[in-house]
């Protein structure tokens, strides 16, 4: 399996092997996550989705290397993390990994430009200078950003997040419903920016969301239900993810 | 609304555990105050109640008995053969020098043997009594100091140094009395051979036990008759006991509000914490709140629900307080009777109603006090806010009034003009505590500026952290400084704290230096030779042997006059301007000879005296009218000074010197060895050297300075628990960010040290901010102590300051400790689940 995956590592950027996760014991034990085999392409716009339960935080909490699994491996540009002690781990997110939240993604006490170089400051890395640049411009928060995020509006912090976890140019961005908490127009805005991250800046995004409409922006998407891969969909619009959906019966 | 906030307070218990310790501890330290108080007084009566015991009729000598020096013999027999008097005994005490092992005396009190048992204020503990001349028996404590033991021989120092033995009979545990009180070694000797030694000193006090089928007023009514003189106060025992127990509730009282002042400051620190608390506690509550407000709850409801559990928290930590408070008590009986030598004392826990009383009132109301103002802020939550989705509990972030630095304006300017009154005015004492008022004042006005200080002083002291540590360092700064208002209220409680230890330990150290400048001043010579026991002057042969000594360049000798209206010093006139030099303020020291005085200038103001005036100075053995010649001062010296000739007029029945000043020759070694060779032989002459007098003092000092700091360290552990518990409120009220940074590339280490950071930046706040205004107001003080004759050098102890930041450094880590331990535990995911 491993061999596998050395074999195509130049163009994939995450793999799941097995996965498992198990929550609780006993009588009362659930399977979040029950032999999940999935890759992600590198320069790929990935959504995961599936139904409430049906495991698609679990998994990329697993592959982001949030959470610790019970069985199975992943790799992210080639490195096995599921053996990673914590410290591995975190250097890991900071270095390779770029996040972006439902809500609460910014520190309150720090500035919009704060926020944004803030892992590479963690990381102790100068920020690209000129990137940087490019990224502020392209999300429109040149203005913005010498402000705190309370005087943000919910779009402009979701799109400092995006900045933030573009900014140190990792291996894969997760984005965790990263619209949940928008409305539609600040939400297109966030998704237009991923994907145009991802086709012109050649990134790589992992997006979990129950919304058919942000699906679509993705150049594929991965059904999941009750804990086991239930499909894909290759350029997928809003009505076949919904189609599909509504046949995994959500 | 009960069962609401019964499962409001089960879920919070947590949280609310570390205030309750906050109150527990202040309402410990207030009963603890109080029982040890109420324990002091029973031992105090027991033990004064000896000396009074048997005791059914006393004659005291009144005041204005004129030529009437003590109780002769025959008023003794008066009383003895008034009608209903069973048995009398005269009470009487004088020092004897005891010589110890090393041969030199050291004071001891010796009390005549009772013929009356009853009348004995002292219990046999091993062997007899004294029944012949040549026997007595010695207090356990002492035999034991002394290394005495019963059958061996104890030498006292009789009348002109003459050595009388005698052989130890008995050992005996004696009650409390003035004497036994001073913790002086004790005897008892028969009354023949007590009177042998001193035949003119008379006893003070009869008493006398009734006989069978009289009441002590009856006896009392006799006695009076008897004596025939009103010169005499006779009581009933009953009386005196009273008489005696009144002055040792008073004695014990003072003790008691010296701590409860201290007391007093713990709980204005532990109000503090509880405050935070509940502000912070409702401030995370905002959604609760608001949804209890949905559902109907009025905002009357919603407050007495805060102040229900302000109550409950109260009444629980009053328990656990008073409880500790015992434990408190107990352990401060220990080592007080550890400092005064009394360490078999029983330990007194005596639990009256009224401490019980004061520790639920104490923790209850200081509790219940503290949260209403939160319990208004709680009020205030819209029924709205339960329908906002982000929970932003960084209320009322920097929003500070005019109306603030308006109000802490007008407590500033009043402080320092309370100060500046305090400053101008006369006296030692008043000036003190109207300048100690305006620095309160000031320290309120602090408090209420606190606020706005926070930016700028938190900005000043990250740039260290943020420079040694970075990012978790930057991001603690930055945590300190998101709500002024919170780290304010934390880091006023160890402020409070850290200023009242800054502003005692600056005086203390003031006052230290000031007295060793001033031992400096007053021994000017290299050694002084004194006299171990107070009352016994040094032999004159003494100063001419020293002065025959090689090494020894110049003596001086002086004596000691008790006048009717002062004490005066007798030196010889060549040590004039030489081993002895005050200040002089007007007229001339040299005109210093028979027949003049030159008076102390406080004295002399006191008295209505100048420079040519004339006084007339009585001794118990003569008298004589004296020109002032000049006014001195800067030394703690007596009333005024005479030459040795005047002084051997004023008393010709003292003979001998209550010190000899030695100067070496210059470049003498070995002086002390030489001096040594003479004293050694005299048991009385003990050896002074100014570095041996200031070792003496500023060990005392610091003794009182520790207790001090003892005492008030309790405030600034109740401080530490506020840092610890508002570390921990906001550590559980930041576990979504803490998940944040953890997801985006915060070690957990980093995490620990970035709240280890916060906990250090509130400690040093608050301790900075103490230390400024502690260090400031004990210079105020200082000066305000100062007089004109008595100029107190302000002095900064750098040393004890830097131990202070050093200690509040270290505490802050140990605060921070939990909370640290609890964010880094909290898994990434579980935390971003948080709501």
């Amino acid at each position: 399996m491993s061999a596998l995956v050395s074999d195509v590592g130049i163009r994939t950027a995450v793999a799941a092997s097995g996965l498992v996760k198990v929550y609780g014991k006993g009588d009362t034990a659930v399977r979040a996550l029950d032999g999940v085999s999935v890759e992600f392409q590198a320069g790929r716009f990935t959504a995961i989705m599936g139904p409430s339960g049906s495991g698609k935080s679990t998994l990329m909490h697993c592959l982001a290397g949030l959470d610790n699994v019970d069985g199975g491996g992943v790799h992210i540009g080639g490195t096995e993390i599921t053996s990673l002690g914590d410290k591995d781990l975190t250097k890991l997110r900071r270095d390779r990994i770029g996040f972006v939240f439902q809500a609460f993604n910014l520190l309150p006490t720090l500035t919009a430009e704060a926020n944004i170089l803030l892992g590479l400051e963690l990381a102790g890395r100068k920020p690209d200078r000129q990137w940087f640049d490019t990224i502020v411009d392209v999300l429109g928060l040149r203005d913005r950003l010498k402000h705190k995020p309370t005087e943000l509006s919910g779009g402009q912090q979701q799109r400092v997040a995006c900045a933030r976890a573009l900014v140190s140019k990792p291996d894969v961005v997760f984005a965790d419903e990263p619209t949940g908490n928008l409305d539609s127009r600040s939400g297109a805005e966030v998704l237009d920016f991923l994907r145009m991250s991802v086709r012109k800046l050649g990134q790589t995004v992992i997006m979990v969301t129950h919304d058919p409409v942000a699906a679509s922006y993705a150049d594929r998407v991965v059904l999941m239900a009750d804990g086991h891969l239930a499909g894909e969909i290759d350029s997928p619009t809003a009505d076949s993810v919904l189609s599909a959906l509504k046949h995994l019966g959500a | 609304m009960l069962r609401t906030i019964i499962a409001g307070l089960r879920a919070r218990t947590a949280r609310l555990v570390l205030s309750s310790v906050a109150i527990a501890l202040g309402v410990a330290f207030v009963t603890g105050t109080l029982v040890l108080g109420d324990a002091m007084n029973a031992s105090m009566r027991d033990e004064f109640a000896k000396s009074a015991r048997g005791v059914d009729v006393s004659v005291y000598l009144s005041g204005g008995g004129g030529d009437v020096k003590g109780i002769t013999p025959e008023t003794l027999e008066k009383v003895r053969q008034a009608p209903g008097v069973a048995g009398a005994d005269a009470r009487a005490f004088q020092q004897v020098p005891l010589i110890a092992t090393n041969g030199k005396a050291k004071p001891a009190f010796a009390v005549p043997l009772a013929a009356t048992e009853e009348l004995r204020e002292y219990d046999l503990a091993d062997g007899r009594y004294p029944s012949g001349v040549d026997e007595i028996a010695a207090d356990v404590r002492t035999a034991e100091t002394a290394k005495l033991s019963i059958g061996k021989t104890v030498t006292l120092l009789g009348k002109d140094d003459q050595k009388r033995e005698y052989t130890l009979v008995g050992t005996y545990k004696q009650g409390v009395g003035e004497v036994s009180m001073s913790g002086n070694d004790h005897l008892v000797l028969t009354p023949e051979a007590y009177t042998a030694f001193n035949p003119e000193r008379l006893p003070y006090q009869v008493v006398a036990v009734a006989a069978d089928g009289f009441t002590q007023q009856q006896v009392a009514d006799n006695v009076r008759k008897a004596l025939g003189s009103d010169i005499y106060t006779v009581q009933t025992g009953e009386q005196l006991t009273e008489d005696t127990l009144r002055q040792v509730s008073s004695q014990s009282a003072q003790f008691t509000t010296f701590l409860l002042a201290f007391a007093a400051i713990s709980l204005v620190v532990a109000a503090m914490v509880i405050y935070n608390t509940f502000t912070i506690l409702v401030a995370q509550r905002t959604r609760e709140l608001a949804l209890m407000r949905c559902v109907g709850a009025s905002r009357k409801q919603v407050f007495r629900g805060v102040l229900a559990e302000a109550l409950v928290m109260g009444l629980a930590a009053s328990v656990i307080g008073l409880l500790g408070g015992l434990g408190v008590s107990a352990l401060l009986q220990k080592v007080i009777g550890g400092f005064g030598g009394g360490a078999d004392a029983p330990v007194r826990v005596p639990v009256t109603a009224t401490t019980v009383l004061v520790a639920f009132a104490v923790g209850v109301v200081v509790t219940v006090l503290a949260a209403v103002l939160p319990a208004r802020k709680a009020t205030r939550v819209a029924p709205v806010a339960a329908l906002r989705s982000q929970l932003d509990s960084s209320e009322e972030v920097s929003r500070t009034g005019k109306l603030r630095v308006l109000f802490a304006v007008l407590l500033g300017v009043g402080g320092a003009g309370t100060i500046l009154m305090g400053m101008r005015m006369e006296g030692e004492e008043a000036p003190m505590f109207v300048s100690g008022a305006g620095t309160m004042l000031l320290l309120a006005a602090v408090l209420v500026l606190g606020p706005l200080l926070v930016g700028p002083v938190n900005r000043v002291l990250g740039a260290l952290p943020r420079a040694l540590f970075g990012v978790p360092a930057k991001l603690a700064s930055a945590n300190a400084g998101r709500n002024p208002k919170r780290t304010a209220a934390t880091t006023a409680a160890l402020m409070i704290g850290v200023t009242v230890v800054a502003m005692v330990t600056v005086v203390a150290n003031s006052a230290k230096e000031t007295a060793n400048a001033q031992v400096d001043q007053r021994l000017p010579a290299d050694y002084t030779v004194t006299s171990s026991v107070y009352d016994r002057p040094l032999p004159v042969a003494l100063a001419e042997q020293l002065a025959a000594v090689p090494e020894v360049a110049k003596v001086a000798p002086t004596t000691q006059l008790m006048g009717d209206r002062g004490y005066f010093t007798g030196v010889s006139k060549d040590a004039l301007g030489d081993l002895f030099r005050p200040t002089v303020e007007s007229g001339a020291l040299g005109d210093l000879r028979e027949g003049t005085i030159a008076l102390n200038a406080g004295y002399a103001e006191e008295q209505g005296l100048a420079v040519g005036s004339t006084t007339t100075v009585k001794t118990g053995n003569g008298s004589q009218e004296l020109k002032v010649v000049a006014l001195i001062s800067g030394q703690r010296l007596a009333d005024g000074v005479v030459t040795l000739e005047t002084s051997a007029k004023l008393d010709p029945v003292s003979d001998g010197y209550d010190s000899i000043m030695v100067k070496l020759e210059p470049g003498v070694a070995n002086g002390r060895a030489a001096v040594e060779k003479i004293t050694d032989a005299s048991p009385l002459a003990v050896i002074d050297s100014a570095a041996e007098t200031k070792a003496q003092l500023n060990e005392q000092l610091d003794k009182v300075l520790a207790f001090v700091w003892a005492l008030i360290g309790l405030a600034v552990v109740i401080a530490l628990f506020g840092i610890a518990n508002t570390l921990t409120l906001s550590v559980l009220e930041r576990t979504r960010e803490s998940a944040l940074l953890r997801a985006l590339g915060l070690t957990k280490g980093q995490l620990r040290l970035m709240l280890v950071v916060e906990s250090i930046l509130m400690a040093l706040m608050g301790a900075a901010i103490g230390l400024v205004l502690g260090v400031g107001f004990g210079w105020v003080i200082t000066k305000a102590l100062s007089s004109d004759t008595l100029e107190l050098a302000v002095t900064i102890p750098f040393g004890q300051i830097g131990v202070m930041l050093a200690a509040a450094v270290v505490a802050a880590v140990l605060a921070a400790a939990l909370p640290a331990r609890r964010a880094a535990r909290t898994s990434v995911v579980a935390g971003m689940a948080e709501a």
